[in-house]
């Protein structure tokens, strides 16, 4: 199947979408009223079974400096008013919105990763939305990085309107600019707090004079442009170090409509677009106007909209589209930002890929099908282990192996094999499967049984090749993520109450615990460090750990939980059971009373 | 772009259109009649269902759209099984109140003795309705079909609607294309009609106007209450189509998931109804425009509907419900357009009918990407169709193994004991052939392939034989494995999509119950009675009867391989253990010495 490009351009489409829903206007209408709230406040609401809550963008001080934002959320987080209407409004809704204007909108921002963070820890399944009004930057390249990684993108909605400033403040070193900067944050803050519903225009006392303002909008723009232009030479070597960094989706409305733009890259370089066909006093007041913006394009689905008369438009789809989208952008086909603008929505796509999600898990279906043979020729490999007069097991066979063409053999599967899920996993990351692709069984019975198949021998390759001396044990140090995740599927899987509960009739196909040998590995070491060590401290801890063990090791193979390679006759688990019978054997004889004073630690 | 009488292209002429119209319309406020059949034609029969009024007749039910599932309950999931998507196996959603309303029409005593009595005057059927009468057309119409293709008769139905609400989900509209009945289904909607859009918003948030509404079209309201809930009502029900076809229109052109709209769905849902059939749009410039893409048809629903002026709305969009029978008049004189090939439909406006419609270059953009998404399903179809190749191979590898291995240790209990090389390189044959079947299954659950693909006989028989052939080796992989005792048995917890599937075609295509079609999975049934009988365990008397009948059945109409009685085939451990149970069934017994030269006790 040859990878096709949809001939579609989609940025304008996802925000009428979400503009012929009533979040953004209900968010809005929140936010004006917290804003208009004492500083440091939050209001909650529920209609039907969203609950919305958000917070004020009043507060004291300049926190756009240090961890000035974060503090803010903490200081929330600890208060007790916070809690208890968090707890209510979480309790009580399906789904709950987390909105914010300006420096509440950070707030928002991080108070939705919280809820995210706990949410993902109990499992739960409450949709969470972050709708922000004009919020500054938050984190860096990082925190996008593993926002993108949770596939939390789509949780986090960031309003930004053409001309505001205040999104594209943190570009800047402000260093230089924090008494401009703090005029700034009071105006505004004054603008808010007098425009309670209903009563906006009372013009607040402290102006910055009209060279402060040209000062100032000639700084961010050029930041802008700055980090614009790093960000798209570092999209292509995938690394960034700017401070801030975008994550999530962006809307940008204007008075002719509104695109939403979810690749960072384009995001940072559409702010400086759409910023550079502004000018010092609109920049300011527009952090103001986002009420009328958002009625704006809430209704813009009543109206026709179409091309200015006169105007050609492209044959293909895919320009015409991009034309379309400019338009909504506010920028028209004469500025100087235009030709950019659509060069960079286009680039918005191409770092998307190619084919829709679910042809692409149609696709990997086959790709597995190809690499499934590598796995059978792994199992063949352990039966023919199993039969083998040796009596070690697959795992120590593949520890020992010499360099027969078989055993060559065994290895390429196995990294071919692990090159395959990796694939799969960047996939997964990069959206470019459906978004349950981990919770369909065919999926995550296969991950599975790659896991509990391969697993030991990469645990087999990291302690035969000494790695373990170098950077410490594998369960700790060595363990691929991919089986981590792989770990992770399994134990979300749906279980249906037939489950199996009844007790094996013969050893397990495949060992049910996948780093079974690692932890046979770790206890060697320590059988082999309590002949050694003197100190009674260590050593105790050294019996309980190793007594630890032998009670899960034996549990597991009493329950066949294990497969029969584990107790063939010379396998490394069957020969550090040997090793331990031995030596307590012998400590009996050095010391008879050995038991009774410590017979806690030896069974 | 092709243009030319209607009569030809959709078969029914424009005389007897005109006819539906006028007794649509004139029968549509017969409250206390449900429907009214004229024979006063020489060329059709018709079957007029009028309109119901109150928002409980719109609406009903708990659910948010007045939708519930077509097979909740006893009758409907007998009257309409095939409307589902069946490897899927969901089922189709309809409008809880107009299948009521269709229950009470199909309950008297009446109606089936008219239906029958018009088939049996070789007559064709014309089901016809307006207004919510239009979308009890189109359940009877269905359930007409269902029945005709079940006892083979050759009559002809037609459903014309005018101005009817939309009455089923995509699963209606996919099932319609999957049975061919989609040119059965002719829709007249008029531009600016906003009848056909209502049902697309949530009861909850057009409940009052909707009452007004109504009130006014049975000449009981007030014009001056219209006047005032008139423009609320038109945005509410525009605010739902633009949420709807905005999600409708993404899906077409999104290369990705989009997370953003997933999350947004999970707080505000979409209604679940979608177009069907074959629509006719009136432009209300004397022209008519044919479509018969319905992601084509839930777009056009939307941006047709844009007023320049509010002040239009009572008279454009209210009034124009009522009216059809001018507009036709008048536009059926014309010559209609039909819009095909809509992924080459240029992006401005071309001077053609469509023009009416959509001059909006974003409108017409998504009729191109509801085209382009047309084409790119034909592309996977004759993507997979070129691998049968492959899949014949393979399977004549899989045959001759099961050919060598049918007097000795039988195919099955080879392929478990995996002893010699043939065994490794059938399994790879397995393998090879599961992930083609597996790229298939995942398309279908995308609904990446054309609707008609499940219904094809072609690709019914291959499934099947596939199923019949690989199925066996896949539970002996699963049991040599002892997966059963990892996570389950494999009937519940094992079992692939690719045999399930296949499965529901053939049974779908004979019309069988579920299960009925089991054959290739046999073998798991005997292992885990096996287990369950080595184990000291209760074996259910009544499976094990049921095996064993099944089994007899099987290998008696060769869909089962003899190798079952092989001396020592897992069969066997089972038999005797049976025997030991004495739970051994007489039928299989006789069977047995008849295939076998063994005698067994």
């Amino acid at each position: 199947m040859e990878a096709e490009a949809s001939p579609f351009e989609s940025s304008e489409l996802v925000a009428s979408f979400l503009a012929s829903t009533p979040l953004l206007s209900e968010s809005w209408r929140l936010c004006s009223v917290a804003n208009a709230s004492a500083p440091l406040g939050f209001v909650s609401e529920r209609i039907g079974d969203v609950g919305y809550f958000a917070f004020s963008a009043c507060n004291e001080g300049a926190v756009m400096v240090h961890a000035g934002l974060l503090n803010l959320f903490l200081f929330f987080r600890s208060s007790r008013a916070f809690q208890d209407q968090m707890l209510a409004l979480i309790n009580g809704s399906k789904s709950i919105v987390i909105t914010g204007h300006s420096i509440g909108g950070t707030t928002a921002s991080l108070c939705a990763l919280w809820i995210l963070c706990y949410l993902q820890s109990v499992s739960s399944t409450l949709s969470v939305l972050c709708i922000t009004f004009g919020s500054p930057l938050l984190g860096n390249a990082s925190l996008s990085r593993a926002i993108l990684r949770e596939r939390w993108g789509g949780n986090f909605c960031h309003v930004v309107s053409k001309y505001d400033i205040m999104p594209r403040l943190l570009f800047a070193p402000l260093e230089s600019c924090t008494r401009q900067l703090h005029f700034l944050l009071q105006y505004w803050q004054m603008s808010m707090s007098a425009s309670s519903p209903g009563n906006f225009g009372q013009s607040p006392v402290l102006q910055l004079g009209e060279e402060e303002k040209a000062q100032l909008f000639s700084f961010i723009s050029h930041s802008n442009l700055l980090v614009s232009s790093v960000a798209q030479a570092e999209a292509r070597e995938e690394k960034a170090n700017s401070l801030y960094w975008p994550f999530g989706n962006y809307v940008f409305c204007s008075q002719e409509g509104a695109i939403c733009v979810e690749n960072a890259a384009s995001v940072i370089e559409m702010m400086h677009l759409m910023f550079m066909t502004g000018n010092p006093s609109c920049c300011i007041d527009d952090h103001l106007k986002y009420g009328h913006y958002v009625g704006k394009i809430s209704s813009q689905f009543l109206s026709k909209k179409s091309f200015l008369q006169g105007e050609v438009i492209p044959e293909s789809s895919y320009e015409a589209g991009v034309e379309l989208a400019l338009q909504s952008s506010g920028i028209s086909k004469q500025e100087p930002a235009a030709r950019p603008a659509e060069d960079c929505l286009k680039k918005a796509r191409g770092m998307r890929h190619m084919r829709t999600p679910s042809l692409n898990a149609a696709n990997l279906a086959i790709r597995l099908s190809k690499v499934v043979p590598y796995r059978a020729q792994i199992e063949w490999y352990m039966a023919s282990c199993d039969k083998s007069d040796e009596q070690l097991g697959y795992y120590d066979s593949f520890k020992q192996r010499g360099s027969s063409k078989r055993d060559h053999k065994v290895n390429m599967n196995r990294l071919l094999l692990a090159g395959f899920w990796n694939d799969v996993l960047r996939m997964l990351e990069n959206n470019e499967l459906p978004h349950d692709f981990h919770k369909r069984s065919k999926w995550v019975n296969t991950s599975h049984s790659y896991k509990l198949l391969v697993e030991p021998l990469d645990i087999a390759e990291y302690y035969r090749s000494g790695t373990h001396r170098i950077k410490g044990h594998y369960l700790k140090h060595g363990r691929e993520r991919r089986f981590e995740i792989f770990d992770r599927w399994w134990g979300q899987r749906e279980v249906g109450p037939e489950e199996n509960t009844s007790m094996r009739s013969k050893f397990a196909g495949l060992t049910q615990d996948s780093c079974f040998w690692a932890k046979v590995e770790e206890a060697t070491e320590w059988l082999a460090n309590v002949r050694s060590e003197s100190d009674a401290r260590k050593l105790a801890l050294l019996w309980e750990n190793i007594n630890n063990f032998e009670r899960y090791a034996t549990r597991l193979v009493d329950c066949k939980e294990v497969s029969k390679d584990v107790v063939a006759k010379n396998s490394s688990y069957s020969k550090w059971v040997e090793e331990l019978r031995e030596l307590k054997s012998q400590m009996q004889q050095i010391h008879p009373q050995f038991p009774r004073f410590n017979g806690e630690l030896f069974p | 772009m092709d243009s030319g009488t209607l009569g030809k292209k959709i078969g029914i002429s424009e005389e007897l259109i005109k006819k539906s119209c006028t007794l649509s319309l004139s029968y549509r406020f017969y409250n206390e009649l449900l429907f009214h059949v004229d024979n006063s034609s020489s060329d059709a029969v018709f079957i007029v269902f009028t309109g119901s009024w109150m928002v409980k007749e719109w609406f009903s039910g708990d659910q948010a759209f007045g939708e519930t599932r077509i097979d909740s309950k006893d009758w409907s999931k007998k009257a309409f099984p095939s409307m589902r998507s069946i490897g899927n196996d969901d089922v189709a959603i309809v409008n809880q109140a107009f299948l009521k309303r269709f229950e009470l029409v199909s309950k008297g005593s009446e109606f089936v003795e008219k239906v029958t009595s018009a088939v049996d005057g070789k007559k064709p059927i014309i089901f016809t309705g307006h207004s919510s009468g239009g979308a009890v057309a189109v359940l009877a119409t269905i359930w007409f079909l269902e029945r005709q293709s079940s006892e083979a008769n050759t009559g002809t139905a037609k459903c014309v609607t005018f101005g009817a609400p939309l009455v089923g989900d995509y699963i209606v509209s996919h099932a319609l294309k999957r049975e061919k009945w989609s040119k059965h289904f002719i829709h007249f909607v008029k531009r600016y009609d906003i009848v056909p859009r209502i049902l697309l918003a949530p009861r909850s948030s057009i409940q009052q106007e909707l009452e007004h509404v109504l009130r006014y079209y049975t000449a009981n309201g007030h014009h001056d209450q219209l006047e005032s809930i008139a423009p609320d009502f038109y945005e509410k029900v525009m605010r739902s189509t633009s949420f709807l076809a905005s999600h409708a229109a993404e899906k077409l052109k999104r290369n990705t998931d989009y997370s953003l709209l997933e999350t947004i769905t999970n707080f505000t849902k979409p209604s679940p109804y979608r177009p069907s059939g074959t629509y006719i749009f009136c432009t209300g410039t004397g022209k008519l425009v044919h479509l018969d893409n319905p992601e084509a048809v839930l777009q056009l629903l939307f941006f047709s509907c844009q007023v320049s002026h509010k002040n239009e709305i009572i008279r454009s969009c209210i009034n124009a419900h009522l009216d059809y029978a001018t507009e036709l008049e008048r536009s059926l004189e014309e010559n209609v357009v039909y819009v095909d090939r809509l992924e080459k439909l240029p992006p401005a406006s071309d001077g053609s009918a469509l023009d009416d419609l959509a001059q909006n270059a974003r409108g017409r953009l998504c009729l191109r990407a509801a085209g382009a998404l047309e084409k790119q399903k034909q592309e996977n179809q004759q993507q997979i169709i070129g691998k049968k190749a492959t899949m014949e191979k393979e399977m004549k590898v899989l045959e001759e193994y099961r050919t060598f291995n049918a007097q000795k240790v039988g195919y099955y209990d080879a392929f478990k004991k995996q002893n010699e090389e043939r065994d490794f390189a059938a399994n790879v044959s397995r393998l090879e052939l599961a992930g083609i079947w597996d790229e298939i299954i995942e398309m279908l659950k995308g609904y990446c392939l054309p609707d008609e693909f499940e219904g094809e006989d072609s690709w019914i028989e291959l499934g099947t034989k596939f199923r019949r052939l690989v199925e066996p080796l896949d539970i002996a992989n699963y049991y040599r494995h002892a997966k059963n005792e990892d996570s389950g048995a494999y009937m519940i917890k094992g079992r692939p999509r690719r045999y399930r599937y296949p499965q529901r075609w053939l049974e779908k295509k004979k019309g069988w119950e579920s299960g009925a079609c089991g054959e290739s999975c046999f073998w798991a049934e005997v292992e885990e009675l096996l287990k369950l009988a080595s184990n000291d365990g209760e074996v259910n008397e009544t499976r094990a009867k049921e095996l064993q009948e099944r089994i007899a059945k099987w290998v008696e109409q060769g869909v089962a391989g003899k190798d079952v009685f092989l001396e020592d085939s897992t069969f066997l451990k089972l038999w005797e253990e049976l025997g030991r149970l004495k739970l051994q069934q007489e039928s299989i017994h006789t069977l047995m010495t008849k295939f076998t030269k063994l005698s067994v006790s």
